[in-house]
């Protein structure tokens, strides 16, 4: 009898918790309706704005851009929110669950993904027809969901960049300073060449490849219907077979199977590596924490047997449920516009995504230095740049790739067998398992 | 007879606290354990679809296998080092407080100071190998970060390190208590250091020995920070060092993520701990038993 009681009330209460399961997670925590149709109205309500671990730095513009906004909108006001750059995803997917996102958020291309597929941003191409006319249509299309329909960030900023390379470890390795690699085949050359001469000593490369680096081989990431990736492709395997080829040399550093963009640019900085892709933004850093390598920093154009650099892409989306879409989309089309990007872009060493902008003689005019060389090569290469990183390519699916790279550098897998396994992992991972 | 409440106003907060920080949430995970939800999305009921996932998902039984392989390695040094630093420390004589102060100075460092420590002593451009290389002991650095078994075993050697002062303050208080009367006995029979040490000392400490023994195993298992600081957040080359910890984080985490089936993973984590914790105490209640 108390086995038969203790029964029961254990299967209420699992029932109980199972209801409860059903209201007391997910983006459900607010029941404002998703905002449908065209917004418009005044801008002259409250709102908030979160960016990106951007305040440390550049906390004067945006305090003045802020002012401005309120200025131009009589009853407008902006809380300005800053996150830091580590947990970030989390911190929205927090907010985003909680039914808390901010009115106007900073995201990148593959955050906006699965807020739109809940339902908790804009729709622009809905909400303000017309306002993809104002951007670069690339950078419109970077948050344009493939295989379907809407827009769901204003495009901000844009970075590419060219390859530093190390003239000192060059010289050291015996190969020409003058003549860095141009093309793949002389890169792999070149990497073993290196290893070679300084007897281990000294790595061409820092990280193994990436969603990016199988793009500007040649691999097409995904299907254009967004419905599977296909990162295991013909050229996707050449690669992975060039750096298993490269590692076994030693011309990648044994860190190469752990380690992320960040790490390599640590690597690079401290003169392990000779050879680290980078943006304009990275010139001052190297002045500033690296003098040495500084003085010895070589520079040159992106590898691509595609003829398009890759773009990295920032935006500001707008909640589907915020109490106040007008002044929300109208802050994020005020911070976005091409004055106001063109502002940033000289503050940051970044560039803007507005129509037309890249025309103007700051991007356009070498003045001598390198700062400038190096600003108007990359605003060249963005003419034709695009964002090789699918929208739908999650942090855990780029997880899930660099350790079957991984196992592919150290010959548990054939590069064919790691890259199919890759795929397989993340095209699950899309539908709804 | 009627209850007085006071006790219970004062138990309240307490209670509150409990309800809404531990009681709650544990119970919300394994309601989530049994649906497909994700982090931005509820999902719906799916049974025992994620325990099912989980059996055919080969990730989980290398966290399995590493969680096993960290209890066996860390375990038994965190048992009977610290007792061997304890012993050490524990006569006061000029500058012991130094020592006791430095063996116990891991235990309050960050775990993220520590691990970033052990990265650059290990890193193959690190203290360690750059020494060994720089004696031409070495001529290639050993790849403590970079292999799979030496990644396991630099992280255990990390765990070690930084517990053996907190277990060596327990052990301290347990020697305290041992009667000096029963040492005197012993030497008076003729027994050496060594023999007093293991007729009298290890018999007064098994019980404290059981309690760290089903701490550090319970710890073990849900190693890491440890791992994920030493191999930049990949769980070692290849994922082959991942734990159920770095596994929940990874299903789970992020604005697409499977908290169902994080959930599920979370709950067989606690099972695995709470089996761990009785068989241990059960081991130790077997001991005390009726002669």
């Amino acid at each position: 009898m108390r086995i038969r009681d203790l029964a029961s009330t254990g299967a209420l209460a699992l029932a109980a918790l199972l209801a409860a399961s059903g209201c007391g997670i997910g983006g459900a925590g607010d029941d404002t309706p998703a905002l449908q149709g065209e917004v418009t109205g005044e801008a002259d309500g409250e709102i908030t704005f979160q960016t990106w671990n951007l305040k440390a730095d550049y906390d004067d513009y945006f305090t003045a851009l802020i002012a401005a906004f309120e200025e131009e909108h009589p009853g407008a006001a902006v809380r300005w929110l800053d996150q830091p750059a580590e947990g970030y995803a989390e911190k929205l997917s927090v907010d985003a669950a909680a039914g808390e996102l901010p009115d106007v958020v900073n995201v990148a291309p593959d955050l906006v993904h699965p807020l739109a597929e809940a339902g908790l941003v804009l729709d622009l191409d809905r909400a303000r027809p017309g306002a993809a006319g104002a951007y670069l249509p690339d950078a419109w299309a970077g948050f344009t969901m493939p295989g379907g329909s809407g827009t769901y960030a204003y495009p901000w900023y844009l970075n590419t960049g060219p390859i530093f390379y190390n003239r000192a470890l060059f010289e050291r390795a015996g190969l020409d300073p003058d003549a860095p690699p141009a093309t793949y085949d002389e890169l792999f050359e070149q990497a073993v060449a290196m290893a070679e001469a300084t007897d281990g000593e000294v790595a061409m490369l820092g990280q193994t490849p990436g969603i990016v680096d199988l793009g500007l081989y040649g691999s097409e990431p995904m299907n254009p219907e967004g419905t599977e990736f296909t990162f295991n492709d013909a050229a996707a395997v050449e690669l992975v077979g060039h750096y298993k080829d490269m590692y076994d040399a030693g011309a990648l550093v044994p860190e190469a199977l752990t380690q992320d963009y960040t790490g390599s640019g640590e690597q690079f900085m401290s003169g392990a590596i000779a050879w680290a892709p980078g943006s304009a933004y990275d010139l001052a850093n190297f002045r500033t924490n690296a003098p040495t390598l500084y003085e010895n920093v070589g520079i040159t154009g992106v590898l691509t047997n595609t003829g398009q650099a890759h773009m990295y892409l920032q935006g500001l989306a707008v909640s589907a449920r915020t109490a106040e879409p007008a002044t929300a989309a109208a802050f994020a089309e005020f911070v976005t516009d091409a004055a106001n990007q063109e502002a940033f872009a000289r503050e940051v060493q970044i560039f803007p995504s507005t129509a037309g902008s890249l025309d103007d003689p700051y991007f356009t005019e070498d003045d001598g230095t390198d700062e400038s060389r190096v600003r108007v090569a990359a605003a060249e290469q963005l003419a034709t740049a695009t964002s090789y990183t699918p929208v739908r390519f999650s942090d855990q699916m780029q997880n899930i790739l660099r350790n079957e790279i991984a196992l592919a550098m150290l010959g548990d897998k054939t590069p064919q067998e790691a890259l199919d396994a890759a795929v397989e992992e993340s095209n699950a991972l899309l539908g709804t398992d | 007879m009627q209850a007085a409440p006071t006790p219970w106003l004062f138990l309240l907060p307490g209670l509150a606290a409990c309800v809404v920080f531990s009681l709650y949430p544990f119970l919300n995970t394994v309601a989530l354990a049994f649906t497909d939800a994700r982090t931005i999305s509820p999902g719906g009921f799916t049974g025992l679809d994620n325990f099912a996932r989980m059996a055919d998902d080969p990730r989980f039984w290398l966290a399995l296998r590493n969680g096993t392989l960290y209890v066996i390695g860390v375990v038994p040094p965190l048992v009977l080092l610290p007792l061997l630093l304890a012993l050490l420390v524990r006569d006061k004589g000029p500058g012991i407080g130094f020592f006791r102060t430095a063996f116990y100075t891991p235990v309050i460092a960050s775990a993220v100071v520590v691990g970033l420590i052990w990265t650059w002593l290990l890193d193959s451009r690190g203290l360690v190998n750059g020494t060994l290389q720089a004696l031409g002991v070495l001529s290639r650095p050993i790849p403590f970060l970079t292999d799979e078994w030496l990644l396991l075993a630099s992280a255990m050697a990390v765990t070690i390190w930084k517990g053996l002062g907190y277990y060596m303050i327990i052990y301290l208080a347990t020697l305290g208590r041992v009667p000096q009367e029963l040492h005197e006995a012993a030497q008076v029979d003729g027994a050496g250091a060594v023999r007093r040490f293991l007729v009298v000392t290890l018999p007064a400490m098994r019980t404290t020995m059981t309690l760290i023994a089903a701490l550090s195993a319970v710890s073990a298992f849900r190693v890491f920070t440890e791992i994920f600081i030493l191999s930049g957040d990949t769980a070692g080359p290849g994922g082959r060092d991942i734990t159920l910890v770095m596994l929940i984080r990874e299903v789970s985490s992020g604005l697409d993520g499977h908290v169902g089936y994080g959930a599920a993973l979370s709950l067989v984590l606690f099972g695995l701990t709470l089996g761990l914790l009785l068989s241990v105490l059960r081991l130790q209640a077997g001991r005390k038993g009726p002669r």
